[in-house]
């Protein structure tokens, strides 16, 4: 039988040293190299490494400032609408609900990269699709004072008719229209006695999604939230919840027919990114980008749930001017 | 070779270093780089759970960024100060969960520990500095505790090969251990002190 290799003989002592075995006779030559290794199973991960390091950086930022981890302005939850055609639903948004634009970045191309604009006390940011950030419109949830002239004034802004205003027995008068990008706006006014909660703010993060029951299950665990209501059949269909996230309210329902599944891109303002960051990939949701600090002041991370929704985690850790 | 950037610092290098991070302790990441191996080494000595030595190391130098402004130089090194408050950590540790091991309260290390914990940290980073695929196995072998066999499926290598990178990576470990840090160059005070 042929003796076998340095290599041969070094792994099987290594072998015996990692099953806590005694390791096979005659190691002479082999005997240091199997100390080095022995030691080396306290190597340090390089992730572990590289994570105190940014938590750590991220401490240094916070003890020379203290600012408000949601930036001025903004709230816990705020739509980020990715479409394709930005300046006209820019426009839109302008006649249709009298949104004030805030800040408008472009590319040399010409396309939005960033924009934000406001209407009544919510913001909505909004972004050309590209090949990094594919087109996902969104719902939103908008109260107005007069549905009927917030419908035909987005109509006349080149917005189509999802439906029309209408008496809801929910306590609501609600219409719906499509923008030109794509995203569906539920225009509505509370009548009577209105499932709208009393601190609910202009714009409200509308998702239909397919699994509304297990979607809340889910946004508890990775996000902290809490439920506040929910309408659902015997066997489980939920017609409409809604759930609160920091101090931000998100609405959900059962995807279904002429409703289905339509995925939200969020921005969701927490104390802690990194923290939420890791409950989130925890509870089930899958990393789309890491933590990070952005030039703009913000710590922030992106997320994909299970259900499509993606969310971009954010802390404001400095402001920018 | 690529010898660790830290090697080459003076202890003059390092008292501007703590300087700089007490005045802007964004600064501070260029101690943490400095410090990684030596605290890491010390406490996974010590305790028994990888887990536990990287949360307990975590809050050293949290603890570390936390009262860096009170960090006086004395001419005791930086790294003393920093293995002091590990050896605090890893007590505290001690006295709220290992009262019923019967392992002894962990002491600051005298100096038979203290050179070993630099050789230890000399170890860790020589091992950022092998080449890619001896790193890897090193990583896989050591750290993931994976077989052979996996890290050839891994690496789309054979059984054989990755024993042969796994043996040269060691033998190679053990060359640049011999050789150990570079001298500090001329006109630089003291260089690094191996002690602390």
């Amino acid at each position: 039988m042929p003796k076998p290799s340095l290599a041969e003989r070094l792994d099987q002592t290594i072998e015996a040293m990692l099953g806590h075995r005694q390791p096979p006779s005659a190691v002479g030559q082999v005997d240091e190299l199997v100390r080095l290794a022995a030691e080396l199973r306290d190597l340090p991960r390089k992730e572990f490494k590289q994570y105190l390091k940014s938590d750590l950086q991220r401490r240094a930022t916070m003890t020379t400032t203290t600012v408000n981890p949601i930036r001025e302005g903004f709230h816990t939850l705020t739509p980020y609408l990715v479409v394709k055609g930005a300046a006209e639903v820019l426009e839109f948004v302008k006649k249709a609900f009298g949104a004030q634009e805030m800040m408008r970045f472009k590319l040399p191309d010409g396309s939005i990269m960033h924009s934000e604009f406001r209407v009544g006390d919510s913001m909505v940011e909004l972004a050309d699709a590209n090949e990094q950030h594919p087109a996902i419109p969104a719902t939103v949830h908008l109260k107005v004072e007069d549905v009927d002239a917030a419908y035909q004034r987005a109509l006349q802004a080149g917005g189509t008719s999802l439906y029309p205003p209408t008496d809801q027995e929910y306590g609501e008068r609600d219409g719906g229209v499509k923008d030109p990008g794509g995203n569906h706006w539920y225009i509505g006014s509370p009548r009577g006695e209105s499932h709208f909660l009393p601190d609910q703010r202009n714009v409200t993060p509308y998702m239909h999604v397919s699994g509304a029951a297990r979607c809340i299950e889910f946004l508890k665990r990775a996000f902290a939230a809490e439920e506040v209501t929910r309408h659902q059949t015997p066997d489980g269909f939920v017609h409409h919840a809604k759930m609160r996230i920091g101090d931000s309210v998100l609405e959900m329902g059962e995807a279904h027919g002429e409703f289905p599944a339509m995925p939200l891109n969020l921005h969701l303002y927490v104390p802690e990114t990194d923290a939420l960051y890791r409950r989130a990939l925890a509870a089930g949701a899958a990393s789309v980008r890491e933590p990070r600090d952005e030039p703009y002041g913000d710590r922030s991370a992106g997320v994909r749930d299970p259900f499509g929704n993606i969310w971009w985690i954010a802390t404001h850790i400095k402001d920018v001017h | 070779m690529a010898f660790p950037r830290r090697a080459l610092r003076s202890d003059a290098d390092e008292r501007l270093l703590v300087e700089a991070a007490q005045a802007d302790p964004a600064r501070f990441a260029e101690l943490y780089e400095l410090h990684f191996e030596r605290v890491y080494a010390f406490i996974a000595g010590r305790v028994r759970h990888r887990q536990e030595a990287e949360d307990l190391t975590s809050q050293v130098f949290q603890r570390a960024l936390e009262n860096l402004r009170r960090f006086e130089w004395r001419g005791a090194p930086f790294a003393a100060w920093l293995l002091r408050i590990a050896a605090n950590a890893m007590t505290d540790r001690w006295q709220s969960v290992a009262r019923e091991q019967d392992d002894p309260p962990p002491e600051p290390p005298d100096q038979a520990a203290a050179e070993d914990i630099e050789r230890r940290a000399l170890l860790f980073e020589l091992v950022e500095a092998l080449a890619p695929d001896q790193q890897r196995v090193i990583v896989a072998r050591f750290v993931e505790e994976k077989s052979i066999r996996d890290i050839a499926q891994e690496l789309g290598r054979t059984e054989g090969a990755v024993k042969q990178l796994q043996l040269r990576a060691l033998a190679n470990l053990r060359v640049r251990m011999q050789r150990g840090r570079p001298k500090p160059k001329p006109g630089t005070p003291g260089g690094r002190r191996a002690n602390a």
